[in-house]
């Protein structure tokens, strides 16, 4: 196995701190920097130090954290689907449960050439229904929607992420149902064997499946007919097909999507799916407004700390000035002091937000009303990010004391007791 | 000099730091507030004096189930109900906009005058909307919002049915705790979508408090065992489903609130110890003085609640305004509507804040309490 792009991306993060590091040391001792004086002493007033790095680690860990959140909405439409496969859907829907493809609809486009055959010749294409149930929660009261799916045994085999990882799948004509395995656990009835009430209906849950975290993951499956017959439901809600090529794939597309009776839309399913993100959209404004909001308490701590440590340094700032260093010395010093603290504690953030990853949480998607599951992902340029943030802080909240160290008359500085 | 003006001094010497401590307070108490209005917001709908005469009924599959519409005469055979209307999401896309923040509902307009209990009519003319077919009505936020007037068109693009709607604004509605809402002829759609017989809830107001449970399961019994089951609960209990949907965003939001105070109580904690840690000798020298254990205590606890207290109010204060006074509706695209800074999150916030600068004076108050006269005095910071 080769080198994996998340492996690349840690690479480039661990390499873009120690080359900041490097780069920072190399200016200072290009410039005549005294840093080891500044880092010696964000260790001997440690008390101080770690009230300043704990500060901005809380703001780092809940930006990085929030923006985790976002990614693995993001994540998960983005793995959703193969890039051979057409969606095909009705034109002005925004998500798969508000759209109609008529039956009529079905068997004109099933007829059309240049759809992939399979072994028995058939095309691969599979119509389906997708209808919302409102089930139990496995925790406490109250119930939740889960998005179902009816497929057809095509469905199944133009979805090669989809893994039945337990039990069976479940047979055409039979009220059965296979469900995520990331569902089952939030679910009361989801478990294998599990009775899902849909309405009058009797579900009986006899597999579980896993899709790598693509959005099928938020779904049940079971036979089309069935879903069609169980939701009342004349019209289908999709079609997922597979043209022979590229070639084929755009002249289907102009086809469908030419055709005035249709009303239809033909994408590429990926691109359908990366498209359904409206969810992390909020969310991310929620870390942009609490990071700014945050990152100013913060910064007004940071500054706190800096001036006390720049006053309580008074007299050997005034040694520095008479050893010869310059006023633009002094102020690059404390800036960099206050940039390193800020950085050690960008770091400890992300080292917090980092346990996120991978979590698994769920909240209701604003497109099909039903439930979307996804995980935390801590990225490593979310990470970069959090620690670019952290620097900005330090920055920020060493600027203004750095100037009052620098402007410190040397003869007070050094009567000062 | 009075004890009390011997503290007020002793907090103001380092103006610079007493500012920094009381903004960084201040802002943490601010956000503090707004986090507590957004957990409001999202799992505390707003409550109106109509609600508790009113039910909604879905499918008991699920709300995106639609409904048969032969169930209205079987409903409307129930004692006890004053009306009941057809309630059908349309969920279009207005004028093309990306994301449409107000909903639009397809009702059957005569029926629906008794529902809307707490509404009133202040422009255009609701019998006007009744004979309209193609008419409706509109929230005032709404009408603001576009600046729109009574007799101009608003179109909508069908994502969940396959149909567009272009429609006249009769009549302007306000006073219920969502004056966003758009209203329209169930008739309409039906004619645009070829008459599905179908219908997404029933919503129906019945006659008095008392009756409302009594109803809701004459409504589940009737529709038992037929091929449309029915769930009805009532306006309140039906809200707070959608806060279930919610999923684990409202513990996320709890999890922020506990980070915020705990940044909170380690800024004014490290800040009240600075404070505190140049100040030793002089504290030694109170003691040589005769001042009691108690005493220096009593100073630095007045001291760290003071500022803790001063910025926890401004930043309290400052969070009220700014949402009272902001229109949270247009900053925020309409996805908040309400946002109301409560008396009871503003306590909290309040409470906290004091709880932290007492909290945070203890640590130096007790290593001052301890110190010896002569270590006190010999200490060189």
């Amino acid at each position: 196995m080769g080198i994996t792009g998340e492996a690349w991306g840690w690479l480039g993060l661990v390499a873009g701190v120690a080359a900041g590091f490097a780069l920072v040391a190399g200016l200072a001792r290009l410039a005549g920097l005294p840093i080891q004086y500044n880092l010696r002493n964000v260790v001997v007033r440690w008390r101080s130090s770690v009230a300043t790095v704990l500060g901005i680690a809380a703001v780092v860990a809940v930006f990085v954290a929030l923006r985790a959140m976002a990614r693995g909405i993001e994540a998960s439409s983005a793995s959703t689907g193969d890039p051979d496969n057409l969606l095909v859907v009705r034109k002005g829907s925004q998500a798969e449960s508000g759209s109609l493809v008529t039956r009529e609809q079905f068997r004109t486009i099933e007829a059309f050439e240049g759809i992939a055959r399979n072994a028995a010749g058939r095309p691969v294409i599979s119509a389906e229904v997708v209808a919302v149930i409102s089930a139990a929660r496995a925790q406490g009261p109250g119930e939740a929607n889960t998005l179902v799916r009816g497929v057809t045994a095509s469905g199944v085999e133009l979805r090669p992420q989809v893994r039945l990882v337990e039990g069976r799948w479940f047979e055409p004509g039979r009220r059965e149902i296979v469900v995520a395995r990331s569902l089952a656990r939030r679910f009361r009835d989801f478990g294998l064997g599990g009775e899902v009430k849909a309405g009058r209906a009797r579900l009986r849950v006899v597999g579980h499946f896993e899709a790598g975290g693509s959005a099928f993951d938020s779904e049940a499956w079971m036979d089309a007919d069935e879903a069609r017959a169980v939701f009342d439901r004349e019209p289908y809600s999709s079609l997922l097909l597979r043209p022979a090529g590229p070639e084929q794939a755009r002249a289907l597309v102009a086809r469908i999507e030419g055709d005035r009776r249709f009303s239809l839309r033909a994408e590429g399913e990926v691109d359908y799916y990366s498209k359904q993100t409206m969810t992390a959209t909020p969310i991310k404004y929620i870390a942009a407004v609490l990071g700014v909001a945050m990152s100013m308490g913060a910064v007004f701590a940071a500054m706190n700390t800096m001036y006390a440590s720049v006053a309580a340094r008074t007299r050997e700032i005034g040694t520095l000035r008479v050893l010869g260093y310059s006023r633009r010395a002094v102020v690059a010093c404390f800036m960099v002091e206050g940039a390193f603290l800020a950085a050690a504690g960008g770091m400890a953030g992300c080292a917090l937000a980092r346990l996120t990853d991978g979590l698994t949480t769920g909240t209701i998607d604003v497109q099909s009303f039903a439930e979307t599951v996804f995980q935390f992902r801590v990225t490593p340029d979310l990470m970069g990010l959090g620690l670019a943030f952290a620097v900005l802080i330090g920055l920020a909240g060493s600027l203004l004391p750095a100037l009052r160290a620098a402007r410190t008359p040397v003869i007070s500085a050094l009567k000062s007791a | 000099m009075t004890t009390w003006t011997f503290i007020v001094k002793n907090a103001l010497r380092n103006p610079r730091r007493s500012l920094l401590t009381v903004s960084s307070v201040a802002v943490s108490a601010a956000l503090l507030t707004s986090m507590l209005t957004l957990q409001r917001e999202l799992t505390v709908p707003p409550e109106s004096e109509g609600a508790s005469l009113r039910i909604i009924a879905r499918n008991k599959v699920s709300l995106m189930q639609p409904l048969p519409a032969r169930q209205m005469a079987e409903i409307e055979r129930i004692p006890g109900i004053v009306a009941v209307t057809p309630f059908t999401y349309f969920g279009g896309q207005y004028n093309d906009e990306e994301f449409t923040s107000f909903a639009q509902f397809a009702v059957d307009p005569a029926r629906f005058r008794s529902l809307l209990v707490e509404g009133r009519i202040t422009e255009g003319d609701y019998d006007a909307w009744v004979k309209d077919r193609t008419g409706c009505m509109v929230g005032r936020d709404t009408m603001k919002r576009y600046g729109l007037k009574v007799g101009d068109r608003m179109k909508f693009r069908g994502t969940f049915y396959p149909c567009d709607l272009d429609l006249r604004i009769a009549a302007v509605f306000e006073g219920t705790v969502d004056d966003r809402g758009v209203f329209f002829h169930h008739k309409l759609l039906d004619e645009l979508t070829g008459d599905l017989g179908t219908v997404g809830t029933w919503y129906l107001r019945v006659e008095s408090a008392e009756k409302v449970p009594g109803v809701i399961a004459a409504i589940d019994g009737r529709f038992a065992n037929t091929a449309a089951e029915v769930r009805a609960e009532s306006e309140r209990a039906f809200q707070m489903g959608f806060v279930g949907m919610l999923g684990n965003v409202a513990a996320l939001i709890r999890t922020v609130n506990g980070v915020i105070v705990f940044t909170l109580a380690l800024v004014s904690a490290s800040t009240m110890s600075m404070a505190i840690r140049e100040r030793f000798r002089e504290m030694a020298v109170l003691k040589a003085l005769g001042y009691k254990r108690r005493d220096l205590l009593g100073f630095i606890l007045a001291e760290g609640f003071g500022l803790s207290v001063l910025g926890g109010a401004l930043g309290i204060g400052g969070a009220w305004a700014a949402w009272t006074l902001l229109d949270i509706q247009k900053l925020t695209g309409g996805v908040f509507i309400v946002f109301e800074v409560t008396p009871r999150i503003m306590a909290t916030a309040g409470l906290v804040a004091a709880v932290l600068g007492v909290v945070a004076s203890l640590g130096p108050a007790i290593s001052v309490g301890r110190m010896s006269v002569v270590s006190g005095l010999k200490t060189l910071d």
